[in-house]
């Protein structure tokens, strides 16, 4: 994967998207084989190290939003800049709740938001430390079609403001057809697959 | 730079001052949550109750030994027949402590044609350490900081009265006329002599050497008096062990410390048991309310680990957290536990005449310690799951660490609060011992709350299956009751936590109820109010008849003989005696020594067998007391307090001469007696048969109960027999009634923060049975039941889990006071049998209500909430 690319990993259910994303995200090791990020080997690494070098740098959006609940919008996005020492985080964090159009409802707790908000309280919360790269996991598979549309709008294009690279897993073609690449990952094996085939 | 390199790149201090920062903000939101808000009610209220009674405990200790100081006119006394080395004044010295002489004795005052014998206090220029004398000059009755000036005696208005004497007449004393400079209506100090009983008279030293009353063979006691700090005391202790082992009288303010008496002792045992018993409450509170802590904390946990946290950064991060929330706490509950030794002193202030000294420090600290140990201890191993959690948890939500062994939390929260138990009382073996005991119960709890939850689901499928949405009471019961069971591990927890609950909260309640009672048996209506002394034996018939009419009570007439005790075991008591008992006022004077049949009313035998019980005739007695008894000739039999025979180390079989006038009798210790000294009743170190000491000059003791009407009664008695001494203890008898009213009120004050502590325990129990609650209403609600049949499912679950906890709290209530009163209180164990009815149904209607209310909101949730199906809740 190259820095700034958006790539799709497609699969049925089950296929094992969720333990791949896991894996390159360094959240679990691999029982065997060999995974890079950001250029260093993370077999070498034990659980702190592949933490420590996750920090800052690498994004999340996942499918049941994982918000905290006694924690206000604004709160959770400021979790992740909690963990390294910035001046500005709460203008950040507050610059990225209005981009995600959500300026106004800052010192809401998650239960006084609707599902799509909740959603676009973590995308600001996976794009507020400047992260290099964006894992998303279905972001889309707990909200309504109208709302999904909007989410996957609003994450392509802070992809594009913010120059990330995204790995987005999901089963639904049309959100894949909207990376650069695809990639399929069925009985164990990952393949790239063609724009005819997303399309298909 | 990235986050990390940022991170790596600042310093230690600034990525500390980060942390800090970082938890408190963290706190400050977790306070929006009901688990963390119980934890802080319940640390806070272990931390009150403890600052409150260590406050209040060490405020008083403070202030009875600096009373006792003033009593016994020093911090260190003195007291030998013959003047002082100078060598030991020396010593005093240069540990730093300040002397005053003091010089007692009792001789013959005269004025004119009266005679009086009066009892001297010889003092010097530095008297009194502490205090002042409240003495009448001519212009009323005035502080002075200083004994009489040279040339001038102060007599008591007593003494002035039989001698016919004014202010400013001169009265001879010895050799030496000297002036009346004052009538002494309080010493400052009440050190009292021998010579006691006689009025007082007191004198500058500087005229002692014209009277020439200190002679060769005059009973004179020597008294250096010494005020100073307790590490000069500390300092001392070989020097005043080598001088009690000389058979010098040495009283030191720290051991000499006249007793609370039984009442306050009691309550004072009770303070600290109650304080406990909140730790110990609030302690279970924190283990419940961090249970749901850390599950609720797993997901912040496991989306940090994603963000890039550190095990390390976690384990200090909520460390820290915890640590912002025990200081809060600390700070609150001291603050009210400042407020509530404020409480505690004002209800017993009239009580307490003494000034005492404002709080000190101690208990603060002590306080925070017991707020931080609660939370390591009951927390602790809960929270080492946060540490553990795997980043993966983000996607994998049923990936939760192990839950922490029951076992470990169990031994951890133990081990810390025997360490607390240790802390507070003073005694390891004590506190071991309440340890191991706590164990046990707890193994036995854990069995008998699987067998009872067995039962419930038993019980519970026996009853009638309703159809549908049946919301009957045998419906509602069989579904709670299998809920509760099904749901073994968790229920068993609380099943737990509420049975020490209300056994912590029904024992206190319970020993309350049994001091007060005894308390109450102790000072009946009745209890004897005039003391009779020096009755002589051709009067005792007619004064017991006189007394017969008009007392409602009284005790019997007891002989008193007066002897000393010349020798233990053949031996010189000194030589016998553990060294610290060689100046013990019971060697040093003559005691008064009584015979009699039958063993007296409030005695109880504690080893050996009375009189009547002994094999043998009474005739083996030595028939006449002889200088030299006849060769085998068996000793007397002898009954002596227990307390004593502890002092001089003595035991069944050992012998005692006691010598009475010019005659010896030697006794044998047959039994060992325990008596009540607050009783108001004459009491005896040593008892004899009868058929011993007759033939010695004797004279008898009452005491008797007169109701305050009975003026004439008492004007007779004076008239009838003028050589009586009747003593009113009305006063003393007022004053000991009022402390025990205002005791039972300071105990009921600390009873209702154990309870306090109790409800504490329920909410946080609840709030974190919450989740699952939610969870399992949801489930039900899907499958059809409706808000009324759920709620009485709730309801019947909380009132089967209460009054399995209420029954098996009134079992560990029972064995525990049984046990205490044994080791503790020194009270005969009872059985309660309220409590069994009580507890149980006290307990589910309780935790009925109480849980009832508490997930009320949880039955109006759409259950596609309460199952998390629309995100977190």
């Amino acid at each position: 994967m190259f820095p700034g690319e958006s790539v799709a990993i497609l699969g049925q259910s089950g296929a094992g998207k969720s333990t791949l994303l896991g894996l390159l995200a360094g959240l679990d090791a691999p029982s065997s084989g060999e995974l890079s990020l950001f250029g260093q080997p993370l077999s070498s690494l034990d659980e702190d190290g592949r933490a420590r070098l996750r920090a800052g740098r690498v994004g999340f959006v996942f499918q049941n939003f994982q918000l905290l609940p006694t924690l206000t919008a604004l709160e959770n996005v400021l979790l992740p800049l909690e963990l390294s020492p910035q001046p500005d985080a709460e203008a950040r964090a507050r610059d990225w709740l209005t981009r995600v159009g959500l300026g106004e409802r800052l010192e809401h707790l998650p239960k006084q938001l609707s599902g799509g908000e909740q959603q676009r309280v973590a995308l600001a919360r996976a794009f507020v430390t400047g992260a290099e790269l964006v894992f998303a996991d279905e972001p889309t598979g707990n909200l309504d079609p109208a709302t999904g549309e909007r989410i996957i709008d609003a994450l392509f294009d802070l992809n594009q403001q913010a120059g990330t690279t995204l790995v987005l897993v999901t089963h639904d073609h049309a959100l894949a057809r909207r990376c650069d690449r695809c990639l399929r990952l069925a009985d164990g094996k990952l393949t790239e697959m063609t724009r005819e085939e997303v399309s298909a | 730079m990235n986050a990390v390199a940022e991170r790596e790149s600042t310093s230690p201090l600034a990525s500390a001052w980060r942390l800090l920062k970082l938890s408190a903000r963290g706190l400050v939101r977790d306070l929006r949550a009901a688990d963390v808000r119980a934890l802080f009610v319940a640390l806070a209220l272990a931390v009150a109750a403890s600052t409150m009674i260590g406050f209040f405990l060490d405020r008083l200790d403070r202030g009875l030994t600096r009373q006792a100081g003033q009593l016994m006119g020093g911090d260190l006394v003195l007291e030998q027949g013959r003047p002082f080395a100078p060598e030991i004044r020396e010593a005093l010295e240069s540990a730093g402590m300040v002397i005053s002489d003091q010089v007692d004795m009792v001789s013959m005052i005269s004025h004119g044609d009266a005679f009086q014998p009066a009892s001297l206090k010889v003092v010097d220029e530095v008297y009194p350490h502490y205090g002042t004398a409240r003495v009448d000059i001519g212009e009323g009755v005035e502080a002075i900081p200083s004994g009489p000036p040279a040339g001038e005696v102060w007599l008591a208005p007593r003494l002035a009265l039989l001698l016919e004497a004014e202010i400013g007449d001169a009265v001879r004393v010895g050799d030496s006329e000297l002036r009346v400079g004052g009538l002494i209506e309080r010493e400052p100090d009440q050190s009292a002599g021998f010579g006691s009983f006689n009025p007082r008279l007191m004198m500058n030293v500087q005229d002692l050497a014209d009277t020439d009353l200190v002679q060769d063979g005059s009973r004179v006691e020597f008294e250096l008096l010494a005020a100073g700090p307790p590490e000069a005391l500390e300092q001392l202790s070989p020097l005043l062990d080598r001088l009690r082992r000389d058979g010098v009288e040495v009283r030191d303010v720290r051991r000499d410390r006249p007793g609370l008496g039984n009442a306050l002792e009691r309550a004072e045992r009770y303070l600290s048991l109650a304080g406990l018993a909140a730790v110990l409450l609030a302690g279970v509170a924190v283990a419940m309310a961090t249970r749901r802590y850390v599950d609720r904390h797993l997901d912040t946990a496991a989306l940090m680990r994603c963000f890039g946290a550190t095990q390390g950064e976690l384990t200090r991060l909520f460390a820290l957290q915890l640590l912002w929330l025990a200081l809060a706490a600390s700070v609150l509950g001291a603050l009210l536990g400042l407020a509530g030794q404020a409480a505690l002193l004002y209800l017993l202030t009239t009580f307490l005449p003494i000034e005492l000294p404002p709080p000190g420090w101690l208990p603060l600290w002590l306080g925070v310690l017991t707020a931080l140990a609660v939370l390591v201890g009951f927390a602790g191993p809960t929270l080492l799951r946060l540490k553990k959690v795997s980043a993966l948890k983000v996607l994998r939500r049923e990936l939760d660490p192990l839950p922490a062994s029951a076992w470990l939390v169990v031994a951890v929260a133990s081990l810390v609060f025997g360490g607390l138990l240790w802390l507070y009382s003073g005694d390891l073996v004590l506190s071991a011992g309440l340890l191991i005991g706590g164990l046990v119960m707890l193994v036995l709890l854990w069995g008998l709350g699987s067998l009872m939850l067995s039962g419930v689901l038993k019980l519970a499928g026996r009853l009638p299956r309703g159809g549908g949405n049946d919301a009957s009471l045998p419906q509602a019961l069989r579904l709670g009751g299998q809920q509760l069971a099904r749901r073994r591990t968790a229920s068993l927890g609380q099943l737990l936590a509420f049975s020490v609950t209300f056994f912590a909260m029904a024992m206190i309640a319970l020993v309350r109820g049994d001091l007060l009672t005894t308390w109450e048996q102790q000072l009946p209506e009745d209890t004897p109010n005039y003391f009779a002394i020096n009755i002589q034996p051709g009067e005792r018939d007619g004064f017991e008849q006189a007394l017969s009419g008009a007392a409602d009570a009284r005790s019997a007439l007891y002989p008193m003989v007066r002897g000393r005790i010349t020798a233990i075991n053949g031996q010189t008591p000194r030589d016998v005696v553990p060294a610290e008992a060689r100046g013990d006022n019971a060697l040093r004077r003559e005691l008064n020594l009584t015979w009699r049949e039958s063993l007296p009313e409030g005695n109880r035998l504690v080893a050996g067998q009375w009189f009547d019980d002994l094999e043998g005739s009474t005739s083996d007695w030595y028939g006449e007391v002889a200088a030299e008894p006849e060769p085998g000739a068996r000793p007397v039999p002898i009954s002596m307090e227990d307390g004593l025979a502890e002092r001089f180390g003595l035991s069944l079989g050992d012998t005692l001469t006691f010598t009475i006038g010019s005659a010896e009798v030697v006794g044998e210790l047959v039994s060992l007696r325990n008596l009540d000294w607050d009783s108001f009743r004459p009491n005896f170190y040593v008892i004899f048969p009868p058929g011993v000491l007759e033939r010695f000059g004797h004279s008898y003791i009452t005491a008797f109960h007169l109701d305050e009407g009975e003026s004439d009664t008492m004007r007779e008695l004076v008239r009838q027999f003028p050589g009586v001494s009747l003593l009113n203890v009305d006063a003393i008898l007022a004053q000991v009634r009022d402390l025990l009213t205002q005791v039972t009120r300071a105990v009921e004050l600390v009873l209702a923060f154990v309870l306090l502590a109790g409800v504490s325990v329920l909410y946080a129990a609840l709030t974190a049975s919450r989740p699952v609650r939610a969870h399992e209403s949801g489930l039900m609600r899907v499958f059809g039941a409706g808000n009324r049949l759920l709620s009485r499912v709730q309801g019947a679950e909380f009132a089967i889990l209460g009054l399995a906890s209420g029954l098996m709290g009134a079992l560990l209530a029972e064995l525990a006071t049984a046990g205490i009163y044994l080791a503790w209180f020194d009270l005969a164990p009872r059985l309660h049998l309220w409590i069994w009815l009580l507890l149980p149904l006290g307990g589910a209607l309780a935790i009925g209500v109480i849980g009832h209310l508490l997930s009320r909101d949880l039955r109006r949730q759409a259950p596609a909430a309460s199952l998390g199906l629309l995100g977190e809740t």
